[in-house]
């Protein structure tokens, strides 16, 4: 008898139907809304990298020590420098650094002494092109440039 | 007698993979097949081989830890692990307490989102879609926490040879408590779903047993082993990274088929918990390096050290000759050497079950490969 | 190291002026450092497992030691098979833990053969090693372990170690026709077997 009842009233379909909407709080939507919506990672987030320059005088802050390069793994900084015969200290011309390798480990702003490279928030990093993963000096320091989206 | 033509003969190969939903990877499977029934497989691997061990032999040591994290990727923390606690045994560092605790915290909560995924992928093979949302859901928190810690999700690389690279961050604790106390009922809704589930028992029940000589005899740890019975488990047997201070059981089975291989990684994933809360309680005070040489150079020697990792026994053997390379990193794989046993346990079973027996062995192609 | 030597209080100021005069060199030389072992720094083993190995074999086995209080048998390549069927009938190392090679080169007995096991009731884990000239065959323990059918397949495909009674020596990872054993420390790391590459994917190379 009961479980004739139980079937008439579908109560089994409402137990049921109560875990999904349990699930249905939406205060707790794990969905993203990219990339309408940027999601937020975390403050550690080891993304595209970056040339800090110092912001008052727009001078790079490398110091050309060569440790980044010496610490990754898969050797793709590739930096060059002069030493200035005034202030008798290394200055850097070139830096590349190769993303379509890096695996983003954070060994090299990890090296970094003077906290000059850095691997940013940014997580945009497909491109066309292998050489366009190539990142110069110039790239580098401008920083990502995260791309807005318009809906 | 007439000639014998091809409708004669009862064989069939059939081949599974290495683009099947279902093989979790690149694994590629030949089926004799006779009719529904197996009567014989060969895996065929490689597919995804990198060359790690190749690659570790012309790394530094430092410079090798990030490379591990890509074999098991589903429990990358764990890769890390094993491979720094080999890495100090060689070069004798002591790692302070701080560092093993949140070491600790880490790896269990590592072991709880490959046994998630697992649960979902599992199910899903079965043909039970739920569960991987919901999984989903919670290894999102656990990633996140990843996130927020080291600044990477999968491939973490949260361990650096001598202790830890990076302080916890503000709210750690409140994070991964958070975690603790939603989770158990989540664990809860999951075996309402699938535990009493009338399918979910035909499916499973008798599907794929591996005794506990078959399991020694292959070579079957982890979750696969104490399905069988053997209460065996590296964190009790050989501790390391101070899990003997921690309290917690290992949940064992007798029958040893598909569906004890659930209920075991189900409540292994409640007693990781309890040793996250344990050690998330006190974490001690201090520094989170050891005393490690800029360059290192550990002595000419040799070392194997395996820890538990979520799939089984992951070793490490690492051969230094004293330069800062090491000469040889030979990884034990726990997925490599349990796979090899799906040919014991297909044969005789239906082409459904084998996907049932693929999953339950929880393999990552990655470590497979590597 | 040497950071740590510069004078940074008085307590150093006697240290260096004694030295000074013994070591012309500018700087005072930090003290100086045991010399760097060689070869592997091992400490001899004993207790019941190798005073059996050794009742049983005698000079076939070559030596119990252990380091980092790891233990490991050494033995002759011919003895390995029966060394490891009384570890696993009379000592209960009932578990092959794994197969692995480490290739010296220099060594006139080319490949190091290892094979770890582990004893469930003992809680004990134990390398038994060998050493073979290239060339030369192991024996297989399959027949012993089946969990060696791919461990030793994988030595085969990475070394070009071959191993006598294995049922079915194939290569595991790469491809069949694969020329080369890229383990072996002859093998570049870039290198690959381009003609395979070439035939079987349509390019010029793989890098």
């Amino acid at each position: 008898m009961r479980k004739l009842l139980r079937k008439i009233f579908l109560l089994d379909l409402v137990e049921g139907l109560k875990v999904t909407f349990r699930n249905q709080d939406p205060k707790r939507i794990y969905t993203e809304q990219y990339p309408a919506e940027r999601p937020k990672v975390g403050e550690r987030y080891r993304g595209a990298p970056r040339l800090n320059v110092n912001p008052e005088t727009g001078e790079t802050l490398c110091i050309a020590c060569n440790l980044c390069a010496l610490a990754c793994p898969e050797h793709l900084i590739v930096l060059y420098s002069e030493r200035n015969e005034e202030t008798r200290r290394k200055e850097l011309t070139t830096f590349t650094f190769d993303t379509s390798r890096c695996m983003f480990c954070g060994l090299c702003e990890d090296a970094c002494p003077v906290d000059a490279l850095e691997l940013t928030q940014d997580f945009e990093l497909a491109g066309y092109t292998r050489e366009g993963q190539i990142f110069d000096r110039q790239m580098l320091e401008e920083g990502p440039r995260p791309v807005q989206y318009k809906f | 007698m007439a000639e014998a033509t091809f409708l004669d003969s009862t064989e069939l190969v059939l081949n599974m993979g290495p683009q099947h939903p279902s093989t979790h990877g690149v694994l590629r499977v030949i089926l004799k097949l006779d009719g529904e029934k197996v009567m014989g497989t060969e895996c065929v691997i490689g597919y995804l081989h990198r060359g790690v061990e190749k690659i570790a032999e012309n790394r530094t040591y430092t410079m090798f830890a990030p490379y591990v994290d890509r074999m098991d990727y589903c429990a990358a923390v764990s890769n890390g692990l094993g491979y720094c606690l080999a890495a100090e045994k060689l070069l004798k560092t002591e790692v302070p307490e701080r560092a093993q605790v949140v070491r600790v915290i880490l790896t269990e909560l590592n072991r709880i989102a490959s046994h998630l995924i697992w649960l979902g992928t599992h199910a899903l093979d079965i043909g039970a879609i739920t569960p991987l949302f919901y999984t989903m859901r919670e290894r999102e928190e656990i990633l996140k926490i990843f996130e927020n810690y080291c600044g990477a999700r999968l491939t973490t690389h949260a361990f650096r040879i001598g202790g830890l690279q990076y302080e916890l961050y503000d709210g750690f604790e409140q994070e991964v408590n958070a975690f603790c106390d939603t989770f158990p009922a989540r664990v809860d809704e999951y075996e309402e779903l699938l535990t009493g589930n009338r399918i979910w028992i035909d499916r499973l029940q008798g599907v794929g047993i591996l005794n506990a000589e078959d399991c020694k005899a292959y070579g079957i740890t982890g979750p696969l082993l104490r399905a069988a019975g053997v209460k065996w488990d590296l964190r009790k047997a050989q501790p390391y990274s101070g899990y003997e201070k921690y309290d917690f059981d290992i949940p064992t089975r007798e029958n040893g088929d598909t569906y004890d291989r659930y209920i075991v990684r189900m409540q292994e994933m409640r007693q990781s918990l309890r040793i996250v809360r344990q050690a998330v309680k006190d974490i001690p005070a201090g520094p989170i390096m050891g005393k490690v040489p800029k360059v290192m150079k550990p002595p000419i020697g040799e070392v194997y050290l395996s820890i538990e990792a979520p799939k089984g026994e992951l070793g490490y053997y690492i051969v230094s000759d004293g330069t800062v390379n090491p000469y040889r990193v030979r990884v034990r794989p726990p997925s490599f050497v349990n796979l090899q046993a799906v040919e014991k346990m297909a044969k005789g079973a239906l082409v459904a079950d084998l996907v049932a027996i693929i999953g339950t062995i929880d393999i990552v192609l990655g470590e497979v490969d590597r | 190291m040497p950071d740590e030597v510069k004078p940074e209080g008085t307590a150093q100021a006697p240290a260096g002026g004694t030295a000074a005069p013994k070591s012309p060199a500018p700087k005072a030389s930090p003290p100086p450092k045991p010399p760097v072992p060689t070869t592997m720094v091992t400490t001899p083993w004993d207790g019941e497992i190798p005073g059996r190995l050794k009742e049983q074999f005698g000079g076939q086995v070559v030596e119990c030691a252990s380091y980092l209080d790891q233990n490991f048998v050494v033995a002759k390549p011919d003895a390995v098979i029966p060394i490891l069927d009384f570890l696993k009938l009379e000592l209960d190392f009932d578990y092959l833990v794994d197969v692995t090679v480490v290739d010296w080169p220099k060594k006139p007995e080319r490949f190091e053969l290892i094979w770890i096991l582990y004893s469930f009731h003992r809680n004990e884990r134990l390398r038994v090693k060998t050493s073979i000239p290239e060339g030369a065959t192991a024996a297989s323990a399959v027949s012993l372990y089946p969990t060696a059918n791919w461990l030793e397949r994988e030595a085969y495909d990475m070394f070009g170690v071959e191993f006598a009674g294995h049922p079915d020596l194939r290569r595991i990872l790469l491809p069949e026709e694969w020329e080369g054993f890229p383990l072996r420390k002859d093998y570049g790391i870039t290198q690959m077997d381009n003609r395979w590459v070439r035939e079987n994917l349509g390019i010029e190379s793989g890098q």
